[in-house]
């Protein structure tokens, strides 16, 4: 992310800065290709747009002389915002994805993520996270068996927990408004060698939902560590 | 000639340019709060480019949308309006007509100048029209008119004008029957004082 965030930076400052796009080249791997090259638009659009509406203020200051002046106010005022709004919700939706902007708003849960980010710690989110079983996106792929109308639920549920933070009404352990659903393990799990192989008296039961994975490994590996003083500062 | 009650939206020219200001300057926030997004993602930056944003592109649009139409509607009206206070000169003998001008409100003397003599030939009120002659004849204006009190009048460009005596026959004969008339008066005032001159070249 900073590798295409100093690219932007250097498209928004004017040009492409060469150790900017050094460094973008040396971790190229690691960006999603879409993200890239989709920034990179919305950057010129900032700019050429951005650009167009401070020409306009200074050149015509307010005024519409003619189709000229007109081109500009519609271009810089109205196309390319609109441009920059459309096409920056669909990053927007894939950022927002990211365990960096999780954290950034669910401020509740810092210990939950620096929990995940702690090379010694044992819970499973920080095994999937320092081993990278998960890619990207560790929180979003354990937490999102949302549904079609689950987006809104949870912005609603959302909501409360703002409250509940600015108030200071929370308590840690935060709870999970309902238990935590099986098939958010097993749509990674299920079907693997070693989890059969592991499973192999109780994956049944599992799949017809009589036994849950949390009745077996909440004990020996949590889903979250927490400090004793995050619990009892 | 009755006066057509054609209404028009005037505004402030200020008004117009603060909106398209504002506009300007909306899109300015939207364009760093893209910035802002782009370059750091994070809850907050997510919040106000995905919240914030969107409503500020509709108002610069709504804006922009706004005065455009009003420029539109300025410009297929059919009259422009104008606004003189008592004594101000709407135009002067041997101005080149532009307008055919309708009172709406307020009372014009008609004043002719002979040789630094001023005579007011005569004061036109509401529902009567005036500068015709001037865009009928293609010639400069032979008369001058000023506002003897608040005056608004509507004006009709020369080429609408011509059109209009054109096509709209009634409009032709009423125009034409009103010039006659301000000439015969003309012609009376003129008599007279010939007359009172001769007298007091006798005595």
């Amino acid at each position: 992310m900073s590798c295409t965030n100093s690219q932007i930076a250097g498209i928004l400052c004017g040009a492409l800065s060469v150790p900017a796009t050094a460094m973008a080249q040396q971790t190229t791997f690691q960006q999603d290709p879409f993200d890239q090259y989709v920034s990179r638009f919305l950057a010129v659009v900032i700019v050429i747009g951005a650009g167009l509406v401070l020409w306009s203020l200074f050149r015509y200051r307010g005024r519409d002389v003619g189709a000229i002046s007109w081109g500009f106010l519609i271009a810089g005022t109205s196309l390319f915002p609109m441009m920059l709004s459309g096409v920056g919700t669909i990053v927007a939706l894939e950022r927002v994805r990211t365990v960096r902007v999780c954290g950034s708003c669910h401020l509740t849960m810092k210990s939950y993520v620096d929990d995940m980010m702690n090379p010694k710690s044992n819970s499973l989110a920080a095994v999937h996270y320092t081993n990278r079983y998960i890619a990207e996106n560790q929180c979003y792929e354990c937490h999102t068996s949302y549904g079609m109308l689950g987006t809104l639920q949870s912005k609603k549920q959302g909501v409360i927990d703002v409250y509940k933070y600015y108030t200071r009404t929370f308590q840690l352990p935060l709870q999970l408004r309902q238990p935590y659903r099986d098939g958010d393990c097993l749509k990674c799990h299920a079907g693997a060698p070693k989890w059969i192989a592991a499973h192999e008296e109780s994956q049944q039961k599992i799949f017809e939902g009589k036994v849950s994975c949390m009745q077996c490994h909440r004990e020996t590996t949590p889903a979250h560590n927490l400090l004793a003083q995050e619990l009892n500062p | 000639m009755n006066v057509p009650s054609v209404r028009t939206i005037e505004l402030d020219p200020r008004i117009i340019r603060w909106m398209l200001i504002s506009a300007q300057i909306l899109a300015l926030i939207v364009y760093l709060l893209g910035a802002g997004f782009l370059l750091r993602t994070s809850g907050g930056t997510l919040f106000l480019f995905s919240v914030a944003a969107p409503p500020m592109i509709l108002l610069a649009t709504l804006a922009l949308a706004g005065v455009a139409l009003y420029r539109y509607l300025r410009r297929s009206s059919l009259f422009a309006f104008a606004l003189f206070e008592p004594g101000d000169l709407i135009f002067q003998q041997g101005d080149q007509g532009d307008f055919a001008y309708f009172i709406q409100q307020g009372e014009v003397e008609v004043v002719r100048r002979n040789e630094e003599v001023e005579i007011v030939i005569s004061v036109l009120k509401k529902g009567e029209h005036f500068g015709e002659t001037a865009l009928i004849n293609n010639a400069p204006h032979d008369i001058t008119v000023r506002a003897k009190t608040r005056v608004r009048v509507a004006m009709l460009g020369k080429r609408k004008f011509l059109h209009m005596l054109r096509f709209v026959h009634p409009t032709e004969d009423n125009v034409m029957s009103t010039i006659n008339q301000q000439a015969s008066k003309q012609a009376a005032k003129r008599a007279k004082s010939t007359t009172q001159d001769r007298k007091v070249q006798r005595a």
